[in-house]
């Protein structure tokens, strides 16, 4: 090999290096969403059925729903290959479900849980988690610490504190100690928050919903969340991990979150369904605000908490915010 | 200052020497003491053998507010969080449970020692005595250089602790003989309702109570605490909002009106700085700090400067020198501060106290240790000056607030 072919494949290599840095990190999160190059893919799915009635009661509803919108997302020819484009079946997975206040339905869960199956993942490297076992308690899921099936369980669980890494780790303006299970025990991740308001953050959603993997969220609640949520979703234990949003509209609050309150219930009925985490959540804000202009309730910004830090997620590159560069599918 | 000259001395081979055996003595008991006061270590041996917490204790907070849709406002501390239904305040002890307000940590104990009360450290008030200390979870701030961050930045479920209630608590502390309860390590603020009902309690026993703080916080509480504790001492992180805000999440105003108040107040006060290289170490804001402090709080409100080490979010910096110290005392004593100490250096002369008038050593120590006290009756035996502080037990439990 002479050194001008050397000198030659270099400077080939540094331009295209080059282009790639010069590629938003959000478009190359666009191409990894889909076989549509332009833009990040949201798909929502609705079922009118889903408004009557317990989410409990509709399972196998709930299941066909999801692999529909798992093959609009990734326009695979059936569901389990839309699954394996996004889940390899040696991943160990962690399905990070939100059970403060409104909570995540477990038959959501079910359904992602079917999904993974169908991509190969076995059920015991499954692991379906939040703080602490009391919470996934009261919201309905089954605890299993064993070693048969998908695991469910609290960062708090075996004992008070021992849920948590030991150090402090620091991204951005945030130091916390991450929960194991995140940092430690699987290598994908999928986030199912509820559609629902946040009287600080503006919205909880996928980005807000791993404030449950630190130990002290309570010290990032200023200035909207912001740009402390953006830390969080930043750091390596998250985002290379994080595969797939899953937000779960089966039961959704439009105002006066993340706490329960049925006078601002809403039966959105549906889910919305992205690998782009920002993307996602871009939409089931738009979303929730549509739905306080309709109840003549004022937008969220004007309502004075902006969900700000979807916007720093995009500016930084995690992904798209921008709704005019979202394809937002229905079906 | 040739009657300082003793405060300031260079060192012989054979200071230096006493030093090293002092300071690995004090360091074997610093590190004793810092690693009792770890969660894992509740309380053991101190008869406080209480009932385990699984999860968090619940009792009604005090000083909130009810605001709509069923969200409070917290009035305890100047961050004045607005706290939706079933989320919790900065502080991470508080929590909103269907519009009432909650505390999580009402004797809800982590950490307990009988400490020399030189180690808050307090050094006018009943030098030689011990302080029954004791700690739950949570910091209304977030300190990046906290010594303690075991146990302050985590919530109550997060650590090990023990439920013990302020009977309890005043007959283990009169078990040891300790004439003071030292609410203290994490930031008694945060578990107000607790120590507010304890020193209440602990005054009727003939129990002293001192509050070990950061200052943050409001004046109706801080006004209500002050009818039951005698003593306080408040950490004055720095004296730029800079540095309160970049290094602590926090604010520098809150914590100088807190103690104008103190003053007001007229309990017994002392203030520490803890110097960190580059951050706060600068001669000017010493300067400024101790001139503030001589013309709001007076000059007999001890400053102690101490030592910085490496720890938590700040382990890029180094130990504080020997010579920083030494200076923010000279600045102090120029500004007309009566008693400037150094802090965190075993065996350094700054560690002793000396009439403010005739610069009779009158109390030597050797870490939390005392070798000498000649002070008698509150005054200085050689001239007859009399000493500010608080000397006997007696003297601690006849205070009351001026205001």
């Amino acid at each position: 090999m002479s050194t001008q072919s050397n000198r030659r494949r270099f400077l080939a290599q540094m331009g295209a290096a080059a282009a790639g840095m010069a590629l938003p990190t959000s478009r190359v999160l666009a191409v990894m969403a889909g076989p549509d190059k332009r833009k990040s893919r949201v798909v929502i799915t609705r079922d009118e059925a889903l408004t009557h009635g317990r989410p409990a009661e509709h399972r196998d509803l709930l299941r066909k729903l999801l692999d529909a919108a798992m093959q609009r997302l990734t326009d695979a020819p059936d569901a389990a290959s839309a699954w394996r484009q996004v889940f390899d079946h040696g991943d160990r997975v962690g399905i990070k479900v939100n059970t403060l206040g409104l909570s995540t339905q477990p038959a959501v869960v079910d359904a992602i849980v079917a999904g993974l199956r169908k991509a190969g993942v076995s059920a015991e490297k499954i692991i379906i988690w939040d703080r602490f076992d009391v919470e996934l308690d009261a919201a309905g899921f089954t605890l299993n610490k064993s070693v048969r099936g998908a695991q469910c369980r609290g960062t708090d669980a075996e004992r008070i504190g021992s849920g948590y890494q030991r150090q402090i780790e620091t991204s951005g303006r945030i130091g916390s100690s991450f929960s194991r299970i995140v940092a430690e025990e699987v290598d994908a991740l999928i986030s199912v928050p509820v559609l629902k308001d946040h009287n600080l953050a503006g919205v909880s959603l996928g980005m807000k919903n791993f404030y449950g993997a630190i130990h002290n969220p309570n010290k990032y609640h200023d200035h909207h969340c912001d740009p402390y949520v953006s830390d969080v979703v930043s750091h390596r234990y998250i985002r290379p991990k994080w595969k797939l949003s899953i937000c779960d509209g089966t039961r959704a609050q439009y105002n006066a979150g993340p706490g329960y309150h049925p006078g601002f219930a809403w039966p959105f009925g549906g889910l919305i369904v992205s690998t782009d985490f920002v993307a996602a959540d871009a939409v089931a804000a738009d979303l929730l605000d549509a739905q306080r202009k309709e109840k003549g309730l004022k937008t969220l910004a004007d309502d004075g908490r902006p969900a700000k830090h979807i916007a720093t997620a995009g500016t930084r590159g995690l992904g798209e915010a921008n709704l005019a560069r979202i394809d937002r599918i229905e079906v | 200052m040739d009657d300082l000259s003793n405060m300031f001395f260079e060192p012989t081979r054979r200071d230096v020497l006493r030093w090293g055996v002092a300071c690995g003595a004090a360091g074997a008991l610093c590190h004793a003491t810092s690693a009792s006061t770890m969660a894992q270590d509740v309380a053991s041996g101190l008869e406080l053998t209480g009932p385990k917490l699984e999860g968090v204790a619940r009792n009604e907070a005090m000083f909130w507010e009810k605001l709509d849709e069923k969200k409070v406002k917290c009035v305890l501390c100047p961050r004045e969080c607005v706290v939706a239904d079933v989320e919790r305040g900065y502080c991470g002890v508080r929590e909103n449970q269907g519009g009432k307000y909650q505390t999580l940590v009402y004797g809800a104990l982590c950490s307990a020692n009988v400490d020399p009360i030189e180690k808050k450290p307090l050094f006018h008030y009943q030098p030689g005595t011990t302080a029954f200390s004791i700690a739950t979870a949570g910091c209304n701030i977030e300190c990046k250089f906290c010594q303690n961050w075991q146990i302050s930045q985590f919530r109550p479920e997060q650590v090990n602790s023990v439920l013990v209630t302020p009977d309890r608590l005043i007959s283990a502390c009169k078990a040891r003989r300790s004439p003071t309860i030292a609410y203290t390590y994490s930031e008694p603020v945060i578990f107000y309702e607790y120590m507010h009902d304890t020193a209440a309690l602990a005054r009727e026993h003939g129990i002293g109570s001192v509050m070990i703080s950061n200052g943050y916080i409001q004046e109706k509480p801080l006004r209500q605490l002050c009818k039951h504790v005698t003593g306080v001492k408040i950490d004055l992180k720095a004296f730029t909002e800079k540095f309160y805000v970049d290094s602590c999440a926090g604010e520098l105003q809150p914590v100088l009106k807190t103690l104008e108040i103190l003053r007001d107040i007229g309990i017994w006060l002392e203030l520490v700085v803890l110097i960190i290289p580059t951050l706060n170490d600068s001669p000017e804001e010493t300067k400024q700090m101790a001139e503030w402090v001589v013309k709001h709080l007076g000059p007999d409100v001890p400053m102690h400067f101490t030592r910085f080490h490496p720890t938590y979010r700040i382990t890029n910096l180094p130990r504080t020198p020997v010579s920083t110290l030494e200076r923010c005392r000279r600045i102090a004593f120029d500004a007309g501060v009566h008693y400037v100490y150094a802090g965190n250096v075993s065996m350094h002369p700054g560690e002793n106290t000396y009439c403010h008038n005739c610069k009779e050593e009158l109390i030597r120590r050797v870490g939390f240790r005392i070798t000498f006290n000649r002070i008698a009756d509150g005054k200085c035996p050689k001239c007859g000056t009399k000493i500010p502080g608080v000397w006997s037990q007696e003297q601690a439990l006849a205070f009351k607030p001026r205001t």
